[in-house]
């Protein structure tokens, strides 16, 4: 146990290349928190007895009592490697003291935004997979985010100790059971993985992976045992560790290493990992679980296992947990790995700084992060607020990527619509006090340099989400988060006495700024709406708007769901709109956008604010869009960065560009309130085909040009088959094969649509991967629990936008029922207007 | 190297292109004479029956007994006289305006014979009593429902006529005389129906009408009281206004209350003492209305009563939607919250109190840190009102019937609001009463009630700390405000108070002195790294044309040219063009000089 200080830590932090900032994540109920327990032991923050028990992480009253961990928490660590450690990293380090700034992220699929806010800040992740469900949703999802964020993983293969004492695996076994999650984390990996950053693959036989049992406080990866070995055998540690792992055996009579199974005379041999690595654990659990009670000190003595007094009347269980802890200790292990293996932010800020940074390469700013230069103009991210025990204030929590962040200091608060020269989102505010952030506690300290994660006070009223703090008059912004979870599931909230509405508006916006994901927002109609990712975040969500944001009495709407508005098909016409004096006419076209440019412009791939020619390239060598059409995008819509998009295809138009303006006004418009029932619209393209204007500027104005272009992008809609998207999930489901029945009649119930079932190799239990509309998902869990026996729990994330069949404008269809629906709850007409209402006879 | 072709423009643009649409001429049916009118073509119609149906239903003899009246001097109270008529009446004033000459040549013949009796009289005077004129407005200025003085005040009118429904709000100066007509309602239908509609007796329904239609509501009460015991209607409250024909002798006397411009009639002592007590009586009420209201009387209606049926005099049916709501009015209201530019559309020249409460809503606006503009747009619709690109929403003045714009459809770019929501909106606190109040005197009332208020409250505050605390008030004025209609923190909501801070911060307060006086006369629009300043006040109308792509001609050259924008390319000479405005350019002109 290292007591640690502040101070201490403080110094620390100025050593950049000896900070590590990582973050936990996985799939829900991997064990997560209870392995940052057997960090936070460690480094001496609660007593070595409750780790694996408190989960200091997670701080709210209800992550406690529901077992899930719901807002990523940070806590710093010190920790202090042996000189032989510190030789081995492969960067550049400075002493045997290092400082570790872990977040502890959710691992259940709803608050992914939480992970996405904690990835942002890290630079290395630890990935944590459940030994016996092997790879699941949540571990891909994260996954793919760590490495779009170009954030180097290292992997730890939990739950070690239910294979062994429920399971009652082989070794063999367990090593296959081993090598295929490495495997297919590797293969992930491999999909998702950016070219700068080098192979990140994980390797046993290198040290980046682990094996352990959060619960029981033990883990072990094989260059601590290649260690041990390669004194007693007097091999290169290194050398060894390669062959601790995969086709490596050895021969006790020959004393040779070989890379086949059989010996000489065809007798099998036992595997170098099975018989090195996994006997001695093996035979510990035998001798403890099955009271071999004269066979344990022996084990003890050869394993230099020295018990204190009243530990040796333990029995069982819990003295297994006691052995395993001194023999392997969790925190051991992991530190090395974390140590070792994961960048320091000057390593990592050098190849994220392009992707981090909105501004070009060769600015100031851009270079001082690919520097992590503490001297610099300050560049700080904040990339979530944490509520403060004062009510209605935060603490904005980020990342000092350049400079040094001091209590008191003047800097630029840039919001997210920023830009450089502008005024807009932007404030001039001092620093108020800069605190460090450890789990529960806070503690404040005097500066912070680059390279660190901090907490600010006093600047949380400027920012709602997220934003860039500077202190240099041109740096541009860092670029905003993108998540891989889209708020889909709404209700409407509503307050019960008239005289709480303040309270409610205020209670909105406090719960909009407290996560990272979720959308307040008003309907159409009035009716003040809150957005999340699943029914799960929503209920969160709504409890703390209703206990402690608002803290009033709220009436909530049952879950709805967002809908998009889309074309299928080229407009059957060119559709016409003449402006209210007749004298300009628009000709326009629609047509579908293909997803995946659609889904490019979502994740940020093709970007409004990018250079035109530079997108041009990139949409004509990746979604083969054609040059000329794709350096004249006129603009994104709805909300200037939509994947709608408006394309100048007119030849020779006089006055064309002096209209642009008016157009772009317009589609934002048309776009955020489509035709259909006044939802966003989604993947259409608007081709400009031709233009007529008249000769005087006073009639072609903004008056008569964005109703015209409204107008005609409606009917231009309307002409093109017209559909609906719904959103989709993507639902896992582990259950044991006697539950499959159940599921399947459930999912055909709600238009589910089966994906894949698999048996997961070595253990009984069936993973089902199905696409389940949202609309059908509300009480989803409910029914499943009720069809399986309990035995079967969901696990769902929005995956994709699904084009409804059937045409929304008529009636009788599944979709023109949704259409009908919200139409009337809207307040418009019920039936869709025809494209007649918006199109004009030459 | 050949010389460089013209572009071909795109589409031919010849005349046709830039002529108007023609209208064709149609004939109109006129259904609110009874049905033997509705359905038949105006050719077929006996010329002289029509004249005669008009000549009743406009009660044209009262009218004339009304230009009758003389002054003191004896001379005709009411010289020039304008008819002002409802669009869909316009049809009838050709023969109205006959019928009145003939009544009035018939009177003036009669004076003639009086001014030869009298010899006191000169001919000269004479001449001038025998000038009755009368004028038709073929156009109302703003809303149809009101007096138009502007258009009367061109032939400088005595005296407006306004023919048809009307709001009967008092205006600034002119005389007026209301004839609503007297439609036709089969009242056997509407019994009918209503006793479809309300199949249990006990239910408490109100009768109201548009003005015209109203003269048939107390005959329709006498039928249904007896069975429909809760039953009360709403009549016209002539007090104020000269209402010709008027049956307001029919009237049985009773005692009344006052809802809206309406009186209502048919409550017992034991609701009249409940209505006294309780502002929100007639939310237990349910209100039958014949015919459709204009879209802003609906919804000031639908605040008061619990729910409305609308009766279709002409079919004998409900209306169908979308009927304005006011959860969308609700929603305006938080989109102004966190406008930055609030564009004030006057709708209204005649209404009384319109300068006052146009006064009052500027200065609300600048208190609140925000920009306001004033338009005076004429009749306003969707192409006029989308030209200001930099309004955030518009606060419109106008008579509660019809002259304010509620935008069911969604068809305006920027939302419009009345003064009252705009008061709601730019209190520091969220609020929401669920009442709307169109009048203006009302509004300011409430406005004039709020600060005293406030004015207490501040009081008390300042004795009880001792002093108000200005610090943290300068601290929070340019903290961004959250937008709950998106869910996103607005910096741009007070643009008054933003930019004095950034002056204050960019440039030293000597400079910005030191220009003050000698540059700002001369020049139009200061900048300050990005904010304007038109003659010491913020323009956010600058700042909106500075963000423009398009920043006049040769803007666009640079973006079309992508690759050979490095090479210094040779314009084209510049020639004189033509120029003015569009009415006239100058170039016509010098060619008829």
């Amino acid at each position: 146990m290292v007591a640690f200080t502040v101070d201490q830590i403080r110094g620390l932090m100025d050593k950049t290349t000896n900070v590590r900032n990582m973050s936990v994540i996985a799939h829900v109920d991997h064990g997560k928190s209870t392995l940052t327990d057997s960090l936070v032991q460690r480094a001496g923050i609660i007593s070595a007895a409750k780790a694996g028990e408190a989960r200091f992480t997670d701080t709210r009253k209800d992550e406690q009592e529901r077992g899930i961990t719901i807002k990523s928490t940070a806590i710093s660590l010190y920790a202090e490697m042996s000189d032989e450690d510190v030789k081995e990293i492969k960067q550049k380090t400075d002493g045997n003291s290092f400082l570790i700034n872990l977040i502890d992220s959710p691992g259940h699929v709803d608050f992914s935004s939480e992970v996405t806010a904690a990835l942002r800040v890290t630079d290395g992740a630890l990935v944590v997979v459940d030994c016996v469900e092997g790879v699941c949703v949540q571990t891909e999802t994260v996954l793919r985010q760590s490495l779009a964020e170009r954030i180097k993983p290292v992997v730890i293969i939990n739950k070690v100790d239910r294979a062994l004492l429920e399971l009652q695996v082989t070794k063999e076994d367990l090593y296959q059971s081993f090598s295929r999650t490495v495997e297919s984390v590797n293969v992930i990996i491999s999909t998702y993985s950016d070219k700068t950053l080098g192979d990140v693959q994980v390797y046993p036989d290198r040290g980046t992976v682990a094996f352990g049992s959060g619960l029981h406080g033990w883990a072990f990866t094989v260059r601590q045992f290649a260690h041990r070995y390669s004194k007693k055998f007097g091999v290169d540690g290194n050398k060894m560790m390669e062959r601790l792992w995969g086709d490596s055996y050895f021969n006790p009579k020959t004393k040779k290493w070989s890379n086949k199974d059989k010996d000489a005379d065809g007798k099998a041999l036992e595997r170098a990992f099975n018989m090195f690595v996994l006997d001695p654990i093996f035979r510990l659990f035998s001798a403890i679980m099955n009271f071999k009670k004269d066979q344990i000190p022996v084990l003890l003595e050869k394993l230099e296992i020295v018990l204190k007094g009243d530990e040796k009347d333990l029995e069982g269980k819990a003295l297994l947990k006691v052995v395993m802890r001194k023999f392997l200790p969790a925190a051991d292990a992991l530190m090395e790995m974390i140590v070792l293996h994961l960048p320091s932010p000057v390593t990592a800020q050098n190849y994220r700084a392009e992707t981090l940074y909105e501004g070009p390469a060769d600015d100031a700013s851009c270079i001082a992060i690919k520097n992590c230069d503490p001297k610099a103009d300050l560049m700080l991210y904040i990339s979530k607020m944490v509520p403060t025990s004062d009510k209605g204030r935060f603490y904005a929590f980020g990342r000092v990527f350049a400079g040094t962040v001091k209590s008191g200091q003047k800097v630029r608060i840039q919001g997210p619509n920023y830009v450089p020269g502008k005024k807009e989102d932007l404030f001039l505010k001092a620093v108020q006090r800069v605190v460090l952030m450890m789990g529960r506690f806070v503690e404040p300290i005097d500066d912070c340099p680059a390279g660190n994660i901090v907490g600010i006070v006093g600047i949380d009223q400027f920012l709602l989400k997220s934003g860039t703090i500077t202190t240099n008059e041109a740096s541009h912004n860092m670029k905003v988060m993108k998540f891989s979870v889209s708020p889909v599931v709404e209700v409407a909230v509503e307050v019960k006495n008239a005289s709480d509405l303040p309270k409610l508006v205020e209670g909105l916006k406090r719960l909009s700024k407290s996560d990272p994901c979720v959308l307040t927002r008003m309907s159409e109609s009035g009716e003040h709406i809150v957005a999340g990712t699943g029914e799960l975040h929503l209920e969160i969500c709504l409890q703390d708007l209703e206990n402690d944001h608002a803290g009033i009495p709220l009436k909530i709407s049952p879950p709805v769901v967002a809908y998009r508005e889309t074309v299928e098909a080229e407009s059957s016409m060119v559709a016409l709109s003449k402006s209210p004096n007749k004298h300009n006419r628009l000709y326009v076209k629609a047509e579908p956008i293909d997803e995946e440019v659609s889904l490019a412009i979502e994740s940020g791939k093709i970007s409004p604010r990018e250079d035109f020619k530079v997108r041009a390239r990139l949409m004509a060598d990746e979604f083969g869009w054609d040059v000329t059409d794709a350096r004249k995008i006129w603009c994104f819509g709805p909300d200037g960065n939509g994947p709608n998009l408006v394309v100048d295809q007119t030849k020779a138009v006089q006055y064309l560009s002096e209209i642009k303006d008016s157009v772009v006004a317009a589609f934002q418009w048309a776009t955020k309130e489509g035709p259909i029932f006044g939802e966003n619209m989604r993947s259409v393209r608007i081709n400009m085909l031709d233009v007529t204007l008249h000769a005087d500027a006073i009639h072609r104005g903004g008056g008569q040009i964005i109703p015209t272009m409204r107008r005609v992008t409606y009917a231009a809609v309307l002409l093109a088959e017209p559909r609906i998207q719904e959103p989709v999930f993507l639902v896992e489901i582990q259950c044991p094969e006697n539950a499959i029945g159940g599921i399947y009649s459930v999912l055909n119930k709600k238009r589910g649509q089966v994906i894949s079932e698999e048996q997961r190799p070595g253990t009984p239990l069936f993973t089902v991967k199905a696409y389940l509309p949202v609309n059908e998902s509300f009480g989803f869990s409910g029914d499943l629990r009720q069809a399986t026996g309990g035995q079967a729990f969901p696990q769902m994330v929005f995956d994709h936008w699904a084009t409804m069949t059937g045409d929304p404008t008529d009636p009788t269809s599944k979709s023109g029922e949704i259409v009908t629906a919200a139409r009337k709850r809207h307040g418009l007409k019920e039936n869709v207007p025809g494209y007649e209402e918006y199109y004009d006879k030459l | 190297m050949t010389q460089a072709a013209a572009p071909s423009l795109s589409t031919a643009q010849d005349e046709s292109t830039f002529e108007f649409d023609k209208v064709t001429a149609t004939t109109r049916s006129r259904p609110y004479f009874g049905p033997i009118f509705s359905n038949q073509d105006a050719n077929e119609i006996d010329l002289n029956e029509l004249i005669a149906k008009v000549k009743d239903y406009y009660s044209i003899a009262k009218v004339i007994d009304f230009l009758k009246q003389k002054n003191e001097e004896g001379r005709f109270k009411y010289k020039a006289i304008t008819l002002q008529f409802a669009d869909k009446l316009i049809s009838d004033s050709a023969i109205i305006v006959q019928l009145l000459q003939e009544g009035l040549k018939e009177n003036q013949s009669k004076n003639a014979v009086d001014g030869k009796c009298c010899s006191s009289c000169s001919n000269g005077k004479n001449k001038h009593l025998q000038e009755q004129k009368v004028w038709i407005l073929a156009d109302t200025s703003y809303s149809p429902c009101c007096i138009d003085e502007v258009a009367a005040e061109h032939v400088a009118s005595d005296l407006v006529i306004h023919f048809g429904d009307a709001c009967l709000n008092k205006i600034e100066k002119l005389s007026a005389a209301y004839v609503f007509g007297k439609p036709y309602l089969d009242h056997k239908a509407f019994v009918n129906f209503f006793e479809k509609t309300y199949k249990d007796v006990n239910t408490r329904v109100c009768l109201m009408a548009d003005a015209p239609y109203t003269h048939h509501l107390s005959t329709l009460y006498q039928f249904l009281k007896p069975k429909y015991e809760n039953l009360v209607y709403a009549d016209i409250d002539y007090s104020h206004s000269i209402v010709i024909d008027a049956n307001s002798q029919e009237r049985e006397i009773s005692k009344f209350v006052k809802i809206s411009n309406r009186l209502i009639y048919g409550l017992n002592e034991e609701d009249l003492k409940k209505f006294n007590e309780n502002e929100n009586f007639f939310q237990e009420y349910e209100l039958f209305h014949i015919n459709l209201p204009e879209s802003p009387r609906l919804l000031e209606l639908s605040t008061k009563f619990s729910t409305i049926t609308c009766y279709d005099s002409l079919t004998g049916g409900t209306f169908q939607g979308p009927y304005p709501s006011l959860m969308k009015r609700y929603r305006y209201m938080h989109i102004a919250r966190t406008a930055g530019t609030i564009g004030i559309l006057v709708n209204t020249l005649s209404l009384s109190n319109t300068k006052q409460i146009l006064n009052t809503v500027a200065s609300w606006i600048k208190e609140a840190g925000k920009k306001h503009y004033m338009f005076v747009v004429g009749k306003p619709n969707v192409a006029k009102l989308a030209n200001f690109e930099t309004i955030d929403i518009w606060c419109v003045l106008g008579c509660g019937q019809s002259g304010i714009i509620i935008d069911n459809v969604g068809d305006y770019y920027k939302p419009i609001i009345t003064p009252y929501e705009l008061q709601v909106a730019l209190k520091p606190e969220v609020s929401w009463s669920g009442k709307w109040v169109v009048d203006f005197k009302e509004v300011m009332s409430l406005d004039a009630q709020e600060k005293a208020e406030a004015m207490a409250m501040a009081m008390e505050l300042e004795s009880e700390t001792g002093a108000t605390n200005t610090d943290d008030t300068d601290y929070k004025n340019d903290e961004p405000e959250f937008d709950s209609v998106t869910g996103k923190y607005v910096s741009t909501s007070r643009p008054l108070r933003r930019i004095i801070q950034h002056l204050e911060i960019d440039s030293p307060q000597a400079d910005l002195e030191r220009n003050g006086n000698e540059n700002e006369t001369t020049q139009l629009v200061k900048k300050f790294s990005g904010s304007v300043a038109i003659k010491g006040t913020v323009s956010t109308s600058a700042i909106s044309l500075q963000n423009r792509t398009w920043t006049g001609l040769g803007s666009d050259f640079k973006n079309d040219e992508d690759d050979e924008n490095d090479i210094d390319q040779e314009g084209a000479i510049v020639q004189e063009g033509r120029g003015g405005v569009a009415r006239s350019y100058n170039l016509n002109r010098q060619a008829y000089t």
